[in-house]
């Protein structure tokens, strides 16, 4: 009876969403393998304009679409020609979607309701406010003064946890007995998931990307992160993060990747947010960001000089 | 009809066969859908990333390293030990070496290339699926995909070029080609150009040795084809995991460090 009951549990669908079946792998797991995109222009907060409003129609996310993608297309002339210098890339480079995520939520964040991070702890905001105190001090001093993007050392998209970014959201995911490993196209990072339920690393030895270990939740794999570096800082974390994320095939073309940021050093509570990825017909494309790395020698040196020219 | 017999016959005269040449029966796992089994973390054992080719102990660039820095001993892994150069390249290939300190893309942490990710002194994984094989290697995050049906050209090269694979009976045998100019074969300074051409085969050789092979092309560099061969060998500790070698970090102060802000 308690069994049935169970049962009955595991088969209710997620709200609003029909009961699908994901295939399986040669090796019996739930198949999350091919070329998936995150892009979307859903930001992680909910905007001040859609305050109170958790989830768009279908025409609401249509019209949202079409100004987000209007409003963002850097190729129209603005006010002047510095305007457009500034804006450096064109239209062509960017690739941040042009749609709403399928859930038609308004923000990635699904907790707290609001749709908004949760305040820092005294704790977080001092970190927070030493970090943005270093950058405006010491904004271009050393190649350590730049943000991690500009270092090719760690983009968004690669987190963990995985987040659209300005361009090559795209990932692909290998499974094989024990492992799911999932390509990054920004800067080729590769997350390896075991399995076997492992021991994490020890506490004293510290990744950009933490130490993942993973399992599976009837076809969820569920993914906890630790280990992270006090460099990694996603959203102002420490290196007490522990990241928990959730892949759940819901139709043939989506997975619903849903994370959970727990570190009670910066957040007095665990907040969650939800991305939905879309199977991509593209391939992954090597991205060799710190082999063409100009930009760095290009910021260091304009400072040096523009430091030259303010000492005359 | 055969007789069950001869079937048995036949069966044991396929498994006595040896396991060099092509298209041998290989020894060791399966994967689900009956193929050798690759899957697994691996790490070659020569020092054929200082140089392919057989070689003395000798002092490192770096002084200050002393022993550790200084180059250790092997014998090499090239078959007939010539690497074929074209007159004008080995003179290049010498010109590297000499300067290799600020030639060889390896001190700026730069993409390996193929065949040299495979005998980086780093572990890699292998990650076997039906229609593409991951290879992820501990140097650098490198990884490469290999297309088990042929996505057609490459459309530009990269540093880790595009691979295509296929099975010639038990071995994985990968084509790669859109390989850049940019990466050298070891630190002796063994370079190719962007003609590079490789033709890699990976045979099991029981549960926890593989046979690596490269056939490696480039008509501007060399006067014809040549061949490297190696074991591969599992990783077999408990727990064994690639680690993170993000080394982008610590090439930095060598980088950037002369448009570093004087205090």
């Amino acid at each position: 009876m308690n069994l049935l009951l169970v049962c009955v549990l595991i088969a209710l669908p997620l709200v609003g969403q029909p009961v699908w079946t994901p295939p399986r792998t040669v090796d019996g797991q739930p198949d999350l393998q091919g070329v998936w995109t995150n892009a979307t222009i859903t930001p992680l907060e909910r905007p001040a304009e859609l305050a109170g409003k958790a989830f768009f129609t279908k025409a609401e996310a249509a019209a949202y679409e079409q100004k987000v993608v209007a409003d963002a297309n850097v190729d129209r002339r603005r006010s002047d020609i510095s305007t457009d210098v500034a804006l450096a890339y064109n239209e062509a480079w960017w690739d941040r979607g042009t749609k709403v995520v399928k859930t038609l939520r308004t923000s990635l964040i699904v907790d707290p309701a609001d749709g908004k991070l949760p305040a820092l702890t005294a704790d977080g905001e001092r970190r927070a406010a030493a970090l943005a105190e270093q950058a405006r001090l010491h904004p271009a001093d050393g190649p350590e003064s730049r943000r991690l993007t500009e270092r090719c050392i760690l983009w968004p998209t690669a987190g963990p946890p995985m987040l659209p970014s300005a361009y090559n959201n795209n990932y692909q995911i290998f499974q094989s007995p024990g492992y799911v490993a999932i390509g990054i196209e920004m800067i080729h990072d590769i997350r390896i998931i075991p399995l076997d339920n492992r021991p994490h690393l020890p506490s004293n030895v510290r990744q950009w990307l933490g130490d993942a270990r993973g399992h599976w939740e009837g076809n969820t794999l569920v993914v906890e992160t630790t280990n992270f570096t006090d460099k990694t800082r996603f959203r102002n974390t420490s290196e007490k993060l522990r990241l928990t994320e959730r892949f759940t095939r819901t139709d043939p073309d989506t997975i619903l990747y849903e994370f959970t940021v727990d570190d009670p050093a910066t957040y007095a509570k665990p907040w969650k947010a939800q991305v939905t990825m879309s199977r991509s017909p593209s391939r992954v494309y090597e991205y060799a960001c710190h082999e063409g790395n100009y930009g760095m020698v290009g910021i260091l040196a304009g400072a040096r000089a523009e430091e030259k020219g303010s000492n005359k | 009809m055969l007789q069950p017999y001869k079937v048995w016959m036949i069966t044991a005269v396929l498994l006595a066969l040896p396991a060099a040449g092509q298209g041998t029966a290989a020894r060791g796992p399966r994967t689900a859908d009956g193929k050798p089994n690759l899957n697994g973390i691996w790490q070659v054992l020569t020092t054929a990333n200082w140089d392919l080719q057989g070689h003395a102990a000798a002092a490192g660039p770096m002084i200050p390293l002393g022993a550790i820095g200084a180059m250790p001993p092997g014998q090499g892994v090239v078959e007939g030990e010539e690497i074929p150069y074209k007159p004008e390249a080995l003179a290049t290939k010498k010109a590297n070496f000499a300067d290799r300190l600020k030639l060889d893309p390896e001190v700026k942490c730069y993409l390996p290339g193929v065949p040299r990710a495979t005998y980086m002194p780093f572990p890699f994984q292998i990650v076997q699926t039906p229609k593409f094989i991951l290879i992820t290697y501990e140097y650098a995050n490198a990884a490469r995909t290999i297309y088990m049906e042929d996505p057609g050209p490459p459309p530009i090269d990269s540093w880790m070029g595009q691979s295509v694979g296929h099975w010639e009976g038990d071995t994985l045998v990968v084509d790669v080609t859109g390989l850049n100019d940019q990466t050298w074969f070891d630190r002796a300074g063994n370079f190719h150009s962007d003609a590079l051409h490789v033709v890699e085969r990976y045979t099991l050789r029981g549960g926890d040795t593989l046979l690596y092979e490269a056939t490696i092309e480039d008509k501007n560099v060399f006067t014809k084809p040549w061949k490297i061969s190696m074991p591969i060998y599992r990783r077999l500790e408990k727990n064994v995991q690639l680690m993170e070698f993000k080394c982008v970090e610590f090439v930095e102060e060598l980088m950037y460090g002369q448009y570093r802000k004087k205090q």
